[in-house]
C-alpha cells in the first residue's frame, strides 16, 4: 500500500509541474492562433515565424494545436471567445466543406472579434459572412502551376538526359499527399498538366504515368499524412517492378510536398540513385522549400521545389493583428499585398526555388 | 507423424472425414489465402515474383517486425500498447537529430559533433525502454488497463516529441540530412541477392528475432508472461511476481520500439512528428492476424512474423495491382477481421 501511495505522490508532483510552466506564461493573450496541426512540418515553419514577430511586435498571443480535429479546433474558438480574445487567426482543419469555416465566422461575429483565417483556403462566402473577416493565403492552383512549369523547363533543358531509355517520353510517378484536400488535388493535377503544356510547346510528348494499371496516375498517402514514410513505401515498391534492369526506369518524381520527395529521395538512394553530383539522377520535384529539401537541392540531390513563403505570411497575419489591436480597421493599409478583387483574401506568392 | 494423421483420417466415418477437412480447411485458411493471393498477384504481375520485388517485401516487413514482437508481448498479457507508434517517433526523431551529419547546412544542434552510432543506439533504446518502464509500472502499480495507460502515455510522449522538434534551430521542420555513417549502417548493404542489394537492417531484425524466440520460448521469463497472461491468479499462486513480469514485458517491448524508431529514422530519412503515427495500429493487426489472441497466454513468435509479412503482402500486392487506396482500407478490414474470427473459432474449440 505505501508503495502506491508513495507512486501516486510522485504522479501528483507530476501534473503540479506544468502547471507552474504554465503559470509563467500569459495570462491573457490579446492575439489566439489556432493551428491545424503542430505535427505538419511547414505550418510548424509558419508559427515559428509569427511567434517571432508578435513577440518582437510586442502582441501577446497564445497558441492551439487543433490535432487534425476540426470539432477540437472549433471548441478551442469557442472557448478562447469566452476568455476574452482580441483577435483570432484560424487555420483551419475542415477544408472540405465550407460548413466549419461558416460556423467559426458566426461564433466570432457573435462576439465581435476581429478573425482571419490562413493557409487553408475557406471560400469567399465565408468570408463575406463578416465584414471584420479576412484570409491570408496562397492561391491553390498557384504551387501545382509553377511546378509543373518548373518541371517542363528542367525536362526541355535536360530532355535526353532525362529520357534513360530513349523512347521520347518521359515515364514520371507522383505522390499525392491527401485525399479530398484542395492543395493536394490541384497540385496533382495542374503539375502534370503545366508540364505536358511546357513539353507539347516544344513538339514532346506528354508525360506518361509508369504504371498503366493504375487509373488515377498517382500515389496517395492513405493516412493523409502527407509523409515521407508513404513515399518511400511507395517508391521502395515502384523500383522493384520499374528500373534500369528492365529498361523501364521511372525518369521523373513529381511530390506534393518536400517531405514525400525526401522519402522518396531516400528509397532512390538505397537503389544508388541521387546519392549526390556525379551519381545517377532521377529529377525529384516538390513544393514547400523546407531546410531539408534545399539542402537536397544544394547537394544535387533533388531537382527542384516550389518555395511556400511562410515568413511572406507571417508578416501578413502580424499586420492585420497589429491593425485590430492598436484600433484600426482589421484590412486598413494592405496596398502592398496582392488582394483578391471583391474579397478580403491576401495572396502570398509560391516562388520557384532552384537553388 | 505424419503416417499417424493419416492412418487417423483413414479409420474415421466418412461424415467425420468430412468435418476433419473441413476444419483443416479453416484453420490453415491464412496460408491458404496467402498462397492463392500470391499467386493472383504474380499471375497478374510476374515482376511480383521476382527477387527485387521479394526482397522488397522482406525488408518492408523487417522495418515493421520489432514493434509487433513488441506490441505482441503487451497483447499476450491480454493487454495493448498505444503508445507504441509516438515511442518510434519521438526515438526516430532524437536518433536523427543527434546523428545529423556535421556540417549540414539545417543542423538542429550545429555545436554538436556527430557522435558514433552505437552511441547513439544505446541512448535511444534506453529511451524507448524509459517510456515502456513507465508504461509497465503504472499498469502493474496501480492495476490501470494497459489501455488506460497508454493512452495516456502516448499523449505525453507526443507532447514531448513536439517540444523536442522546436529546439534547437529546428523550429518543427522535419530532421534531415543524416550522417552516411548511420544510413549507411541501417540502408546500407553487404549481400546482394539476384542483384538487389538486402538493406543491413534486415539481419539486425532477424537477430533480434532469433533473440526475442529465445526470451519467450526458453527463458523463465517467457514462461512467466505466458502464464501471467493466461491467468495471473494462478501465476501469483505459483510464485511467479506478476508485477515484475508486467513490468518488465512492457520494458522490452519500449526497447523494441527504440529499435524501430532507430531503423525508421534512417530507412525514411525525414522525421516529423507525423512518423510513427498509428504504427501500433499495424503492428497489433499483424499480431492479431498471427494467433496472438487477446484473450491472453497465447502467441508464437512464428505468427507474429506471418501477420507483418501478410499485412505488407497486402500492401505491395495491391500497389502492384493498382488498386484503389479507398478499396485497400475495405481489404485490409475484412482480412483483420476474418483471420481474428478464425483465431477465435480455433480457442473455442479447444475449450
Amino acid at each position: 500500500m505505501m508503495k502506491i501511495r508513495f507512486s501516486a505522490l510522485i504522479l501528483l508532483l507530476c501534473l503540479l509541474a506544468p502547471c507552474f510552466a504554465a503559470c509563467s506564461g500569459s495570462q491573457q493573450a490579446d492575439v489566439h492562433v489556432f493551428y491545424y496541426n503542430y505535427s505538419d512540418t511547414y505550418i510548424s515553419s509558419v508559427r515559428s515565424a509569427l511567434d517571432n514577430e508578435l513577440s518582437a511586435a510586442g502582441i501577446s498571443y497564445q497558441d492551439y494545436d487543433g490535432a487534425g480535429s476540426q470539432t477540437t479546433q472549433t471548441e478551442q474558438i469557442r472557448t478562447a471567445l469566452t476568455k476574452g480574445a482580441k483577435a483570432i487567426l484560424v487555420n483551419i482543419v475542415n477544408t472540405g466543406s465550407d460548413d466549419a469555416a461558416k460556423e467559426i465566422t458566426a461564433l466570432a461575429k457573435e462576439a465581435n472579434v476581429p478573425l482571419v483565417f490562413f493557409n487553408r483556403e475557406v471560400s469567399d462566402t465565408a468570408i463575406a459572412d463578416y465584414e471584420n473577416s479576412a484570409y491570408v493565403g496562397t492561391r491553390a492552383e498557384e504551387a501545382g502551376i509553377l511546378q509543373g512549369e518548373l518541371i517542363g523547363e528542367y525536362l526541355l533543358a535536360n530532355f535526353s538526359a532525362c529520357d534513360l531509355n530513349g523512347d521520347g517520353e518521359i515515364s514520371y510517378i507522383l505522390f499525392k499527399g491527401e485525399e479530398g484536400n484542395n492543395e493536394a488535388i490541384f497540385r496533382t493535377k495542374f503539375s502534370v498538366e503545366e508540364a505536358n503544356a511546357v513539353l507539347s510547346k516544344d513538339g514532346k510528348k506528354p508525360l506518361r504515368f509508369y504504371d498503366k494499371t493504375n487509373p488515377n496516375a498517382y500515389l496517395v498517402d492513405k493516412n493523409g499524412l502527407w509523409s515521407a514514410t508513404a513515399a518511400n513505401e511507395y517508391m521502395t515498391t515502384a523500383l522493384t517492378a520499374y528500373n534500369a534492369s528492365g529498361n523501364n526506369m521511372i525518369e521523373l518524381v513529381i511530390c506534393n510536398n518536400d517531405g514525400m520527395a525526401e522519402g522518396a529521395i531516400s528509397a532512390l538512394n538505397a537503389a544508388g540513385y541521387n546519392k549526390g553530383a556525379g551519381t545517377p539522377t532521377i529529377p525529384v520535384f516538390g513544393v514547400d522549400a523546407t531546410d531539408a529539401a534545399k539542402n537536397l537541392i544544394r547537394n544535387g540531390q533533388m531537382a527542384g521545389t516550389i518555395k511556400q513563403d511562410g515568413e511572406g505570411m507571417a508578416k501578413a497575419l502580424l499586420h492585420l493583428a497589429r491593425n485590430v489591436i492598436e484600433g484600426r480597421e482589421l484590412m486598413a493599409d494592405t496596398n502592398e499585398f496582392t488582394i483578391d478583387d471583391g474579397s478580403r483574401k491576401i495572396r502570398i506568392h509560391y516562388e520557384k526555388y532552384v537553388g | 507423424m505424419k503416417f499417424k494423421y493419416i492412418e487417423k483420417f483413414k479409420s474415421m466415418e466418412k461424415r467425420e472425414k468430412k468435418a476433419y477437412l473441413g476444419e483443416l480447411l479453416i484453420s490453415n485458411s491464412l496460408y491458404i489465402f496467402l498462397i492463392a493471393a500470391i499467386a493472383l498477384i504474380a499471375i497478374l504481375n510476374p515482376r511480383f515474383l521476382s527477387w527485387s520485388s521479394i526482397i522488397n517485401i522482406i525488408s518492408l516487413s523487417a522495418a515493421n517486425l520489432p514493434i509487433a514482437l513488441g506490441i505482441a508481448g503487451a497483447i499476450i498479457l491480454t493487454g495493448t500498447d498505444l503508445s507504441a507508434g509516438r515511442i518510434v517517433g519521438l526515438v526516430a526523431c532524437v536518433s536523427a537529430a543527434l546523428l545529423q551529419a556535421s556540417g549540414y547546412a539545417s543542423k538542429m544542434f550545429p555545436a554538436l559533433k556527430t557522435p558514433p552510432v552505437w552511441l547513439v543506439f544505446l541512448l535511444v533504446i534506453a529511451i524507448g525502454a524509459l517510456a515502456g518502464f513507465i508504461n509497465g509500472y503504472c499498469t502493474a502499480t496501480f492495476h490501470l488497463h494497459p489501455f488506460i495507460v497508454t493512452l495516456s502515455t502516448q499523449l505525453i510522449i507526443y507532447g514531448a516529441l513536439l517540444l523536442f522538434l522546436m529546439i534547437g534551430n529546428n523550429n518543427g521542420q522535419s530532421i534531415s540530412g543524416l550522417d552516411p555513417a548511420f544510413t549507411n549502417f541501417i540502408k546500407g548493404s553487404v549481400i546482394s541477392f539476384g542483384g538487389t542489394p538486402i538493406p543491413n537492417y534486415v539481419w539486425y531484425v532477424i537477430g533480434i528475432t532469433a533473440v526475442m524466440w529465445v526470451v519467450w520460448n526458453k527463458t523463465p521469463f517467457g514462461k512467466n508472461m505466458f502464464a501471467v497472461g493466461s491467468n495471473p491468479d494462478a501465476a501469483t499462486v505459483s510464485g511467479v511476481n506478476v508485477r515484475r513480469v508486467i513490468i518488465l514485458v512492457f520494458t522490452l517491448a519500449g526497447l523494441l520500439y527504440g529499435v524501430t524508431g532507430f531503423i525508421e529514422a534512417a530507412r525514411i530519412g525525414s522525421n516529423s512528428a507525423a512518423t510513427g503515427l498509428n504504427y501500433e495500429l499495424d503492428a497489433i493487426a499483424a499480431c492479431v492476424i498471427g494467433g496472438v489472441s487477446f484473450v491472453g497466454g497465447t502467441g508464437k513468435i512464428g505468427g507474429v512474423i506471418l501477420g507483418v509479412v501478410l499485412l505488407r503482402l497486402i500492401f505491395v500486392g495491391l500497389t502492384f495491382l493498382g488498386i484503389d487506396a479507398n478499396m485497400q482500407y475495405v481489404i485490409k478490414g475484412l482480412i483483420i477481421l476474418i483471420a481474428c474470427a478464425i483465431d477465435m473459432r480455433k480457442y473455442l474449440v479447444k475449450k
